[in-house]
């Protein structure tokens, strides 16, 4: 690997990767200043103009490979670097889209408050949500361990409240399950990043990737990131947090949680071992990262089968659907040269990060319209709702397709790619899980889709109406989740596509 | 929308017709390029099939007048037909697994309309069934891809590859029980008769004359018949003879018509599947073709006998000889009678069964379908008729126009098939060896008539329904799962939990 400063040509377009981070800010200082009455009109004019600022950086990498700016001039280790390759630019521009269909659907719930000195919720939305941009943006183009301390600590702050936007005793307590939990996550975190500090002198990436070399201070300091990191992503059998998280969730807040928070941290992990630490990685400790994200795909499929209420069935869907992004350790390890290798699992993983986040925002959103209708979420009395609610079933279902992995959707793309990774790598027991795990997922979806289409056990009560344009972003967001894996189709498209090769590139 | 149902097949009609042998389409570029091409065998079953579609089309459009859902039936049904249709023109790897999805999903969504509790449990195994199928399939496909030079997964290359894959026997192994599934190779047959009897008559049509054939047209498709596998093909051969015999036997211990036809097509998959093995144990490149015809032949008799059943139920009043007497000429063909269009069919594969043990078993099966078949027309005369109704004119037409393209069209198609003249199939030779077993399989059906009702009754779905105590024991599991997450979602768990991790994770490093 070579350093930052020969590769990057300095200030093609970097520029826009400190707007991506300072643009957000700005807006949520400007929420806070303006209050409620201003907030939601200054969240739905920054989301687009962020989108924009996503866009123009995916285009950026397009063209250059990768895009790298020196935070006032000065180069590693005296400055900070921030960078943005194929991973950075795919993640951005999701984030972006997520976050405003999420702004969007919220408008209803948290538009801007009808009496004086209501909307502290509204207030509360508007800035967790900017704020948990904001974040997530630092982590995907920071090139600084610490940088990326900050921004695991930003996201944080900025997701509790989002759990208890209500205020009522079992979300608070949800909040701060989650709030405790992650901070011994970021506790864990810096520990490991002092250590690297203390033996290797440096928290940048690219020059720690050439230093670093196999002792204890290095197992140490890889091993209490990586938990901690764990803890955060809510990885099997660290995930104590998210189901309550999600029980209380205002519907959008459960979509950026578990579409965008939980990927910041995973983000860092790929990060930290890909690029900070290629070459301590050991066949057995990417086998053993490898174990828990298949415990997370059967335990997690295994419990949303269980659940009786949508909402916690979504939730532990999420549980496993985070142990597929850990299989890209073991998958990705090349055992012959004794260090992880960018290719077709990383483009898998980060196509798994891609269309689940889609995905999933789209299940929560259609899950929320779906318990507005009905004014409960429990799967039993869904009788009927196929042809009271076609659209969010349809946008459910779509969403679904995905989760499972039929094609054409994101979701196959990404099972296609770590399955390929799988078989050239020999390892068939990371592929009995995934086909295993699409089993189970097809079985939950299809216990939902069932009851939906079933008459009603008894004629329903009136369903409340739902606004069509509420229905058409979740609709969105499944189509996009979808049509992704059709991406592959152009040829090389950083960011949106199957892109193996362009994921390769960029990291070499 | 349901009116016009019958005009969407018509472009893959068209398409059979003028561009077999046409260049292949292809769409997009570097990483993944889409393929469309039509080859012989599929030009065949895309043909017949896209008729029977057609057929069918206009059969549900008169069936769900004033029905509910109708719309929704519409959708899946479009599905389904996009699928299956799509499916004889897939040329590579992702589309062909595409097609199957969107015909899976539409299917499924067919078996499941007339909302009775059978309905769904008939659904909920199809649907479980195929995934599991897909699951196999896909893992199959991608291991085939991983082999494949260059970046194109066109489905030529991938056979070409797989004939001199050194994990050809695992790769072929995992196709087969994906696309068995699909055919209904017993074990795997269950899904078969649970789901054509429940769904509605125009569906379970299409569902046993054409999606079936996406198991065959996959089997076609892969199997490397070019060179010869003895051993894998006579496996293959035996599990397609032990299903043929398993569905007649089954068959016909069957009460309801629908599910006699079900379990017959059980039994006729294996036959073909007996073909296709013969002719990978023999290394015959002929075996493809001649598959594909027999198989075009049960598209169009099987999609033909599920639309007789619901003419008959809606009250066949002065009509009963415009069901029945097809219906006996179909079901004699089904066996191979000669001067029919199933005579043509069994002269197709007559080479593919040879002499010998399998000529036999291959006569022995004709027999034994031709006493299922006529089980099947006792059970249709006898069936239950709404009182002096008459079957509206909207049913009967597209039945009688199936019948007469099963009775018919194999003749006119045998030579542009490619599988030579057509003037054998009516020599004396070729006609007695037809003719035999048929007579032997309806003096069979004639000494067990009545009979028939004392045999031991097997539920629809044989296998699946003796299975069913297993679930008690998933439910178990769930439930200890529950308490093991209530275990692990509390707070000194998880904090050890956590710590453990971070030391198992600094042990493997250091280890490793």
């Amino acid at each position: 690997m070579t350093l930052l400063a020969e590769t990057v040509a300095p200030a093609a377009g970097g520029g826009w990767l400190v707007a991506a981070i300072i643009f957000p800010v700005v807006a949520l200082l400007l929420a806070v200043a303006g209050g409620a009455r201003f907030a939601a009109r200054v969240g739905v004019l920054a989301l687009p103009a962020g989108l924009a600022i996503a866009v123009a950086i995916a285009d950026g990498v397009a063209k250059h490979g990768v895009l790298g700016y020196y935070v006032g001039g000065w180069a590693p280790p005296l400055g900070i670097a921030l960078r943005a390759d194929v991973l950075s630019a795919a993640m951005l521009v999701t984030t972006a889209i997520v976050a405003s269909g999420a702004g969007l659907y919220a408008l209803h719930d948290f538009g801007p408050p009808r009496e004086p000195g209501g909307g502290r919720q509204t207030l509360g939305f508007w800035v967790s949500l900017l704020g948990a941009w904001a974040a997530l943006n630092l982590a995907f183009v920071g090139r600084d361990l610490f940088n990326l301390y900050v921004a695991l600590e930003l996201l944080t702050f900025a997701a509790v409240p989002l759990v208890c936007l209500d205020g009522r005793a079992p979300t608070l307590q949800a909040a701060l399950r989650y709030l405790l939990y992650a901070l011994v996550g970021s506790v864990l975190y810096l520990l490991g990043a002092v250590l690297l500090y203390g033996a290797f002198g440096t928290l940048d990436v690219e020059l720690l990737a050439t230093v670093v070399r196999p002792e204890p201070a290095a197992w140490a300091a890889a091993a209490l990131m990586t938990a901690g990191l764990l803890a955060k992503t809510a990885l099997f059998p660290l995930h104590l947090w998210l189901p309550p998280a999600h029980a209380g969730a205002p519907p959008a807040a459960s979509a950026v949680l578990s579409a965008l928070v939980v990927k910041g941290s995973f983000f860092i992990v790929l990060r930290l071992w890909f690029d900070a630490l290629p070459g301590l990685a050991t066949a057995m400790a990417m086998q053993f990262i490898g174990l828990l994200g298949a415990g997370a795909i059967l335990y997690g499929s295994a419990l949303a089968l269980r659940q009786s209420r949508l909402k916690l069935l979504v939730a532990y869907s999420t549980v496993a659907q985070i142990g597929y992004l850990f299989l890209v350790f073991p998958l990705a390890f090349d055992a012959s040269a004794g260090r992880l290798v960018a290719g077709t699992a990383l483009a898998g993983g980060l196509l798994q990060a891609v269309s689940h986040a889609f995905a999933k925002a789209a299940m929560f959103m259609s899950a929320g319209l779906v318990a507005v209708a009905l004014g409960h979420d429990r799967i039993e009395g869904f009788g009927g709702l196929a042809r009271a609610r076609p659209v969010s079933l349809l946008a459910f279902a779509l969403a679904g397709v995905s989760l499972v992995g039929l094609p054409p959707s994101g979701g196959f793309a990404a099972k296609w790619l770590l399955l390929s990774a799988a078989v050239e790598s020999g390892q068939w027991w990371w592929a009995v899980v995934i086909v295993l795990g699409g089993l189970l997922t097809g079985a939950y979806l299809i216990l939902v889709l069932m009851r939906a289409l079933q008459e009603p056990a008894a004629p329903t009560a009136s369903l409340r109406p739902v606004a069509a344009w509420r229905e058409a972003v979740p609709l969105a967001l499944a189509l996009l989740a979808v049509l992704l894996g059709l991406a592959g189709l152009a040829p090389f498209q950083p960011g949106a596509g199957t892109g193996a090769v362009a994921a390769a590139e960029a990291f070499q | 929308m349901p009116r016009l149902l019958a005009l969407a097949p018509l472009p893959a009609l068209a398409a059979s017709l003028i561009a077999a042998g046409a260049p292949r389409l292809s769409i997009g570029g570097t990483p993944l390029v889409l393929l469309f091409g039509l080859d012989a065998p599929g030009a065949l079953l895309l043909g017949v099939a896209a008729l029977l579609w057609v057929a069918a089309g206009a059969y549900a459009a008169e069936y769900l007048r004033d029905g509910a859902h109708a719309g929704r039936f519409a959708a899946c049904w479009l599905l389904a037909a996009a699928g299956c249709l799509g499916l004889f023109v897939a040329a590579d790897l992702v589309s062909l697994y595409a097609m199957l999805a969107m015909m899976t999903i539409g299917a499924g969504g067919l078996v499941i309309h007339d909302g009775t509790p059978r309905a769904w449990r008939a659904a909920a195994t199809y649907v479980g069934l195929a995934l599991l199928a897909e699951s196999v399939l896909l893992v199959g496909l991608v291991m085939l891809a991983a082999e494949m030079p260059g970046p194109g997964l066109a489905i030529d290359d991938a056979v070409a590859t797989l004939a001199a894959s050194p994990h050809r026997d695992t790769i072929l192994a995992l196709l087969v029980a994906g696309f068995g599934v699909k055919a209904g190779l017993v074990p795997l047959h269950v899904w078969m008769p649970l789901a054509h009897s429940a769904a509605p008559v125009p569906a379970s049509s299409v569902l046993s004359g054409a999606v079936v054939k996406a198991g065959i047209i996959g089997l076609i498709r892969f199997l490397p018949t070019g060179e010869a596998m003895p051993a894998a093909g006579h496996l293959l051969a035996v599990a397609g003879f032990v299903t043929a015999f398993y569905g007649v036997a089954v068959g016909l211990t069957q009460r309801h018509p629908k599910a006699v036809l079900a379990y017959s097509s059980v039994s006729q998959m294996g036959v073909v599947v007996a073909v296709l093995g013969l002719g990978l144990a023999a290394g015959d490149g002929g075996a493809g073709i001649a598959a594909a015809f027999y198989a075009a032949h049960h598209v169009l008799v099987k999609g033909a006998l599920f639309l007789a059943v619901g003419v008959a139920a809606a009250g066949a009043q002065g009509r009963r000889g415009w069901v029945l007497a097809p219906a006996l000429l179909l079901c004699l063909g089904l066996g191979g009678l000669p001067f029919t269009g199933g005579a043509v069919a069994k002269f197709a594969v007559k080479d593919a069964f040879g002499t010998g043990v399998t000529a036999a078993l291959s006569a022995a099966s004709a027999a034994g379908t031709t006493m299922l078949m006529l089980h099947f027309l006792r059970r249709l005369a006898g069936a239950e008729v709404k009182d002096a109704a008459r079957a509206p004119t909207g049913l009967l037409l597209p039945w009688l126009a199936m019948a007469a393209a099963a009775l018919l069209l194999p003749w006119f198609l045998y030579v542009p098939a490619g599988l030579g003249t057509v003037g054998g199939a009516t020599g004396l030779e070729a006609t007695w060896n037809a003719f035999w077993p048929v007579a032997l399989g309806a003096a069979f059906a004639f000494a067990l008539r009545g009979r028939a009702d004392h045999l031991p009754k097997v539920p629809e779905g044989d296998i699946a329904a003796a299975l069913e105590p297993a679930a008690g024991l998933t439910l178990r599991l769930g439930a200890a799962l529950e308490g093991l997450d209530a275990d692990l979602r509390r707070w000194t768990v998880a904090s050890v939990g956590l710590v453990l991790v971070a030391v198992a994770i600094g042990w493997t490093l250091w280890r490793g």
